[in-house]
């Protein structure tokens, strides 16, 4: 992997470039995050890649342009890769500060109103973390995120002095960047006993082999949904007792009900009452909101003219309920005309129904705004 | 005497989408920055020449739902938990009034729009909008999902539509709270019957709970949206169960 003066694949070009010293794995361009490699090979590319010009490769003036093109391709993708480890860092820190107070808000409550604590209250709290660490992980998830793991952290200057600048910068809780802050602050492996634990339940976890994991896995899972049926069933029994009249936070036909209403109106199209309606709609209060429905958004399949007359009749009969005697009798006429007309397509019927329609509305009317007439003629 | 235009308009459907013209608008009740449509309804003119029509290749938005709801006596928790999962801003209250326009073409099935208008914000557009039906068939997918435009216009909407064609069918006052997560907006709304149409003032409410909606607004094909919802709902699970409700289901 390290030898001088080895042919390699750079960046999937195909071109070979000698003299070049690469000392990372084989592929440069891995996007195997798993790989050690990732995203080394560049950075150790770039840093020796300043190389010297071979004499066996084409001409000189070719091969310098080449590589300047190579080496700027590999600054953008550094710079790019800097800029992401930027900005996924300061999503970290916000995510992570908002954690910490809410978590401090919470201990605070704790501690300070433990006598008039209610769990509804307790709840609230343990949701707003339960959410904040949800979106912690999936930051953390990001595919715009570097892997960390790749990056490291030494420290280069260590001093007993006091530094203002870390002291602002992390709240007063660092004063000294000293030989006793830096192993806790910036280890990246647990404690030796931990890692000894640690190591002692992988090792036990390997040893029994993966078939009788599996059983217990599964003897687990059994024993768990056991127990939570078990628990379901004592509290269906005892809540049967009339327990839980106030526990109820939600209603279901209500929910349905309201779905209903937004969705296609059901409950508030066409009601009027009755002392206020206008004439010659099929909707009206007699016929209760069944009929608005099928009037309103239901598909009303109208083929052959038996059938078109019925919906327009039983409409007119409900009409009448609530009508003046005058009305039906012109809208019977009108349905006569109607039914001797050679073309017998349903938008035919209802156009020359509406306009016959509107002049009556307008005679019986009179005063009433023309918008309201039309308005309540469909 | 007004002339009534016949609603036998063929393909009604796509030459009205297609007169508007597109440029991004933030969504009415204070959403998520949607591509809205706009159209200037009073001089019937287009806008300066640096903005281009778009006849078509517009990104078809969907709009991904989940509904539930929940008691009066039980909102103060709800908007409580509430303020503090979602983003951190001023709690938001709003009030609107919505109508449901019809078009009965030759088609069996009519063609429906919603005209929203706020009547606590001095100045807003109104708010024009299209559902499609929901698309059906992914068990998996959690919430509902349906096409969607949103469109924002002047105040002559109801007058424009009457001309086109459009008849009301019905309405009803909205009154409730507003959240945000992200591309997610979190609606617990309170619905009113208007008792007289076109009076406002004259409501009743239609149920003593309120409606809670989360709904996004997305190009099609993100399904990885509704796992999302999916989560954020499970946070609020014994409060209020958000589901996928089927419309049809409750006709």
């Amino acid at each position: 992997m390290g030898k001088r003066n080895q042919l390699v694949e750079v960046l999937g070009s195909g071109k070979r470039l000698k003299g070049l010293r690469v000392d990372a794995v084989y592929n440069p361009n891995t996007t195997d995050r798993k790989q050690p490699g990732y995203p080394m090979p560049m950075r150790s590319c770039y840093l020796t890649g300043v190389c010297t010009p071979s004499p066996w490769l084409f001409s000189p003036p070719f091969y310098v342009s080449y590589s300047f093109i190579w080496v700027t391709n590999l600054f953008l993708l550094v710079q790019r890769e800097e800029k992401q480890l930027e900005a996924s860092l300061d999503a970290l820190l916000s995510q992570v500060a908002d954690l910490k107070n809410s978590l401090g808000s919470f201990i605070c409550k704790l501690e300070n109103e433990y006598g008039r604590l209610t769990w509804p209250s307790v709840l609230d709290s343990f949701a707003l973390l339960s959410g904040q660490l949800n979106t912690l992980n999936k930051v953390l998830k990001h595919e715009k995120t570097p892997l960390f793991r790749n990056q490291v952290i030494i420290p280069l200057v260590l001093s007993p002095d006091r530094d203002e600048d870390l002291m602002r910068q992390t709240e007063g809780r660092v004063p000294v960047f000293s030989h006793e802050v830096v192993p806790d602050h910036l280890r990246t492996k647990p404690d030796p006993e931990v890692e000894e634990q640690e190591k002692q339940l992988t090792t036990d976890a390997a040893r029994i082999g993966a078939d009788a994991a599996q059983k217990q896995i599964q003897s687990l899972n059994k024993m768990c949904s056991n127990l939570l049926e078990k628990i379901s069933k004592e509290e269906r029994e005892s809540e049967s007792g009339g327990l839980r009249p106030n526990k109820q936070t939600f209603n279901p036909t209500d929910t349905n009900a309201l779905v209903a209403a937004v969705a296609f109106g059901k409950g508030l199209s066409n009601w009027r009452p009755s002392g206020s309606s206008g004439p010659g709609q099929p909707g009206q209060p007699g016929a209760g909101t069944i009929l608005a429905g099928t009037s309103g958004l239901q598909q009303v399949q109208m083929a052959g003219a038996p059938s078109q007359q019925q919906p327009m009749l039983s409409g007119v009969q409900m009409a009448q309920a609530g009508q003046p005697g005058k009305m039906p009798s012109g809208i019977k006429t009108n349905i006569k005309s109607a039914s001797m007309h050679p073309y017998q397509r349903p938008s035919c019927l209802v156009f020359i129904l509406a306009v016959p329609l509107r002049c009556k509305v307008k005679k019986l009317l009179g005063q009433e705004e023309k918008k309201n007439a039309r308005l309540q003629l469909w | 005497m007004r002339k009534i235009l016949s609603p036998r308009v063929r393909g009604y459907r796509q030459d009205f989408l297609k007169i508007a013209q597109v440029y991004p608008v933030p969504y009415l009740t204070g959403g998520s920055e949607s591509s809205c449509v706009v159209f200037n309804l009073d001089t019937m003119e287009a806008p300066p020449v640096t903005m281009m029509p778009v006849t078509g290749g517009t990104i078809n938005m969907m709009e991904y739902l989940l509904q539930g709801s929940v008691l009066d006596h039980s909102l103060e928790s709800l908007i409580h938990r509430l303020r503090g999962l979602c983003d951190n801003m001023e709690p938001e209250t709003f009030l609107d009034h919505e109508m449901v326009f019809l078009l009965k073409g030759q088609q069996a099935s009519p063609f429906v729009l919603r005209a929203r208008r706020s009547m606590d914000r001095a100045g807003a557009p109104w708010h024009l909008r299209y559902l499609g039906q929901p698309e059906m068939g992914d068990k998996n997918r959690h919430a509902l999902v349906r096409n969607c435009v949103d469109i924002a216009t002047s105040e002559n909407l109801t007058d424009f539509l009457m001309e086109m064609g459009f008849r009301m069918d019905h309405e009803f006052v909205a009154k409730g709270h507003l959240f945000r997560k992200g591309i997610m907006k979190i609606m617990v709304y309170k619905i009113f019957r208007i008792l007289v149409p076109g009076n406002t003032d004259s409501t009743e409410a239609l149920s003593l709970s309120y409606l809670v909606e989360l709904s996004v607004v997305a190009p099609a094909g993100q399904d990885v949206v509704s796992d999302d919802m999916k989560n954020f709902a499970e946070q609020l699970k014994p409060l209020v169960h958000l589901e996928k409700i089927d419309p049809k289901r409750l006709m």
